[in-house]
């Protein structure tokens, strides 16, 4: 009985967007359905699928960062900076690529230590810290390198096109790293404290709640999130190229928003956020059967990002 | 249990504390008093560790503390209930009330069955029925108060401090609420209990201490003090020297005339069909507590929020949709409660501030003409007697009473029918105080219709010709002249408690 209101709950109070990505979705599959055969094949899904892991894995850290009513816009170019340096340290050498493998993850979240700790003790809105931030990086790794560079290990790619059990391997761990955020968000205190921090940040320091805490923690989750997504597209393109990363601040929001996480924080989690990756995903793959320039994802993406706030802000009104 | 000697505490400009001195045992209920800016809530806060005191000494169960955080106090445990709630509006009821005392289960993991199961009995020892799933931002003020409360029984307290705990909530549930009171008292907590309500402190508190613009006045028993010993205490000077004479009587006796009347004014989640009407010549005020819907209200009638129903008449000429732009055409000025938020712009120099709202004024054939606003700027300066580095200093570092007469200048200057005054003396000392009362009246004697709003009963009372009291935003009552007293709008205020 408890189960069955607090699910109730749940997906309507707590999550009404959801019920609506998911009508979304369905919406585009059939749409799919009728505008091409190949769209309904095991294939494409996987495909869809496959194709959304970098995103789904910084979205991930996005949306946290966003909880606490922050914002972090220098992934894009954490992404850039790691996967340059994960395949330029490599440099095809199977041992390089474990030390090239921690130097990227390490340097994720040192970037994220220092983005949350120039919002605590310079006081500077974490907008203008992350942008700078991102300026920064895609400096540094401009000064790398001006062109792709380096070169994997050829079983590396098994992370891009490989199966565990019939699933992508990217896939596999995008959803068990939801799988665990979403726990951890829901049953260890510390995850409360984020939601608490976003929802009122004064309130939360008075309640002596650790507020330094937890914005470290998330940026630098989210640094983390931006190296593990490096990782993956590294093994995808098979080199690491200094503009990789470049669309991510923009779309890593995208899915965030979509999924119901409000901007002015406190509220949301990251099963929306997984939704809203693959409504992106699924959104990008139809166009590409529509034979449409993958010019126009950008112009869809944008349209949907001031649309679904739009549409919150509605929802948050009538509360 | 707690004592705290000859603790002080400064802002920039102003000295909130000198050298307080309050002394609370356990198993007693003492009542901390005073008017607004007396210096209770920044003891509070020092006691709690959010400030920490320029001089003087904290002394808790023995030792002398000095907290280096709210956390630090909390686990000590001293437990504040804030007048400003300390609620997550988007977390539920039952996360609220465990926040920082999570129920855990397995390998410290948070439980949430038992969460919920120990909130609804918590609740239902409180008395409430509250849907512990719901989000704090679905609950009236009144429920949202005693959340608040219920935080307070989760964990052992030894200080519990509550800072206006009734000023939303009225008879059963402050009954509820004194009955838990009386009982964490018997069980040897310490309980500081401010309030602005006298006959609460008379029926349900032992001792009680005054303060009185940040210093100590005394600490009596109660039973050695009567309402109004206690009065003399908190005002500390006779009501008549601060403000000014009220609206002199109409030659023929008949009521002055309506410049500006709203009807059925709603502003969702907040006004419910609020009618006022507000005549030239006199000083109307929106009294109720706080969160009961006046500044809404009164945004409403301005056009700075959305209504969802109702009409304004500005001298007979009927709008159905208002905004601010077409109100200040209109002759309507609005002071905002938040003086450095939404009125003052803080960087700009006093006569920038001063022209703010009517830069036409000061510019010939759309240029703007700095020479001519540096002398408005010099003449309202002396006319309001502004402590000020003249027409080109900062207003950043004035006074907030200095500041309030920047804007009472602004919007004088551009209000020809109505001023609304949103808490006018909200953080200004006695003195600025009398200034600006005098101000007000000068400009109803000029012939404007000012409205205020004030949560300060000595205001509303001394200086109001007419007052509109509302509760939970529904006008509840007006009252004209000598009917309005204290006893009149505390009953229309809240709702009447059985005696």
């Amino acid at each position: 009985m408890t189960t069955v209101a607090s699910t109730y709950t749940f997906l309507t109070k707590r999550h009404g967007g959801l019920l609506t990505v998911i009508g979304l979705m369905v919406i585009l599959a059939l749409f799919g359905i009728f505008v091409s055969d190949r769209f309904s094949t095991i294939n494409n899904a996987t495909n869809i699928i496959e194709q959304s892991t970098a995103l789904a894995l910084v979205s991930l850290g996005q949306t946290l960062v966003v909880i606490t009513g922050g914002i972090d816009l220098s992934i894009g170019s954490m992404v850039s900076l790691a996967s340059v340096l994960l395949s330029g340290i490599t440099k095809g050498d199977p041992t390089m690529m474990w030390v090239a493998i921690a130097v990227v993850l390490l340097l994720g979240i040192a970037v994220g230590l220092i983005n949350a700790g120039a919002t605590i003790w310079l006081g500077v809105h974490p907008l203008i810290v992350t942008l700078g931030m991102g300026a920064v990086l895609q400096g540094v790794t401009l000064l790398y390198t001006q062109a792709p560079i380096g070169k994997m290990p050829k079983d590396f790619s098994f992370l891009a096109y490989g199966r565990f059990l019939g699933i992508p391997v990217g896939a596999l761990f995008t959803l068990l790293a939801f799988i665990a955020t979403a726990w951890f968000l829901h049953k260890v205190p510390f995850g409360r404290y984020i939601y608490a921090v976003g929802d009122d940040a004064v309130g939360a320091k008075l309640m002596g709640l650790p507020r330094n805490r937890v914005l470290y923690f998330v940026y630098a989750f989210c640094g983390l999130t931006a190296s593990i997504a490096a990782i993956f597209l590294v093994a995808r393109l098979g080199v690491g190229q200094p503009y990789t990363g470049q669309n991510f601040t923009l779309t890593s929001i995208t899915p965030v928003v979509v999924g119901g996480t409000l901007l002015s924080g406190g509220r949301g989690g990251v099963v929306g956020t997984l939704l809203g990756v693959y409504l992106v995903s699924l959104l990008n793959n139809l166009l590409n059967f529509l034979d449409l320039s993958t010019h126009y994802q950008l112009i869809v993406q944008g349209l949907i990002i001031i649309i679904a706030v739009s549409v919150y802000v509605e929802n948050k009104r009538k509360v | 249990m707690l004592k705290v000697s000859k603790v002080s505490k400064s802002f920039p400009g102003v000295k909130a504390l000198s050298g307080v001195e309050l002394d609370v045992k356990g198993g007693e209920i003492h009542a901390l008093v005073g008017e607004n800016g007396a210096g209770k809530s920044t003891l509070t806060k020092c006691i709690a560790g959010v400030f920490s005191p320029d001089e003087g000494e904290i002394e808790f169960d023995g030792k002398v503390v000095q907290w280096s955080s709210p956390a630090e106090a909390k686990a000590a445990g001293i437990h504040v209930i804030y007048q400003e709630f300390v609620l997550f509006p988007n977390l539920t009821v039952a996360e609220n009330i465990f926040l920082g005392h999570e129920r855990r289960g397995k390998f410290g993991l948070l439980d949430h069955g038992k969460k919920r199961q120990d909130a609804v009995e918590l609740l239902k020892r409180l008395g409430v029925s509250i849907d512990p799933d719901a989000l704090i931002s679905e609950l009236s003020v009144a429920d949202q108060q005693m959340v608040e409360i219920a935080k307070a029984l989760v964990h052992k307290v030894k200080l519990l401090i509550l800072d206006e705990p009734t000023a939303v909530i009225a008879g059963k549930e402050v009954d509820l609420l004194f009955g838990r009171l009386r009982a964490l008292r018997d069980d040897g907590v310490a309980i500081i209990y401010i309030s602005h309500r006298l006959d609460e402190i008379f029926e349900l508190c032992d001792r009680v201490t005054v303060f009185k613009d940040g210093q100590f006045v005394t600490n009596k028993s109660v039973k050695d003090v009567n309402h109004d010993k206690l009065v003399s205490f908190m005002v500390g000077r006779d009501m008549s020297e601060l403000f000014p004479h009220k609206a002199a009587k109409t030659k023929k006796g008949e009521e002055r005339p309506v410049v500006l009347s709203a009807r059925d004014i709603s502003v969702k989640g907040r006004v419910s069909n609020a009618s006022i009407e507000v005549r030239s010549g006199e000083i109307t005020a929106l009294a109720g507590m706080v969160g009961a819907g006046r500044t809404e209200l009164a945004l409403g009638i301005f056009g700075g929020i959305p209504t969802t129903s109702g009409q304004v008449t500005i001298d007979g000429e009927i709008f159905a949709k208002m905004s601010p732009a077409l109100a200040i055409t209109k002759g309507i000025g609005l002071l905002t409660e938040d003086r450095k938020g939404q009125g003052l712009a803080m960087l700009l120099d006093v006569a920038s501030n001063i022209s703010a709202a009517d830069l036409k004024s000061v510019s010939r054939s759309g240029w703007m003409d700095h020479g001519r606003e540096h002398d408005i700027g010099k003449s309202e300066i002396d006319k309001y007697r502004i402590a000020s580095r003249g027409p080109r200093g900062p207003v950043l570092t004035m006074s907030g009473g200095n500041q309030q007469k920047v804007l009472v200048a602004r919007w004088a200057r551009t209000s020809r029918k109505v001023i609304i005054m949103d808490e006018p003396t909200r953080g200004v000392d006695v003195g600025a105080k009398a200034e600006i009362y005098k101000i007000m009246r000068q400009l109803a004697d000029d012939g404007l219709a000012v409205l205020m709003i004030s949560s300060e009963m000595p205001e509303v009372i001394g200086l109001a010709d007419r007052v509109y009291v509302m509760r939970e935003g529904v006008v509840t009552g007006e009252l004209v002249g000598k009917d309005v007293d204290e006893q009149r709008i505390i009953q229309l205020a809240t709702q009447k408690r059985a005696a």
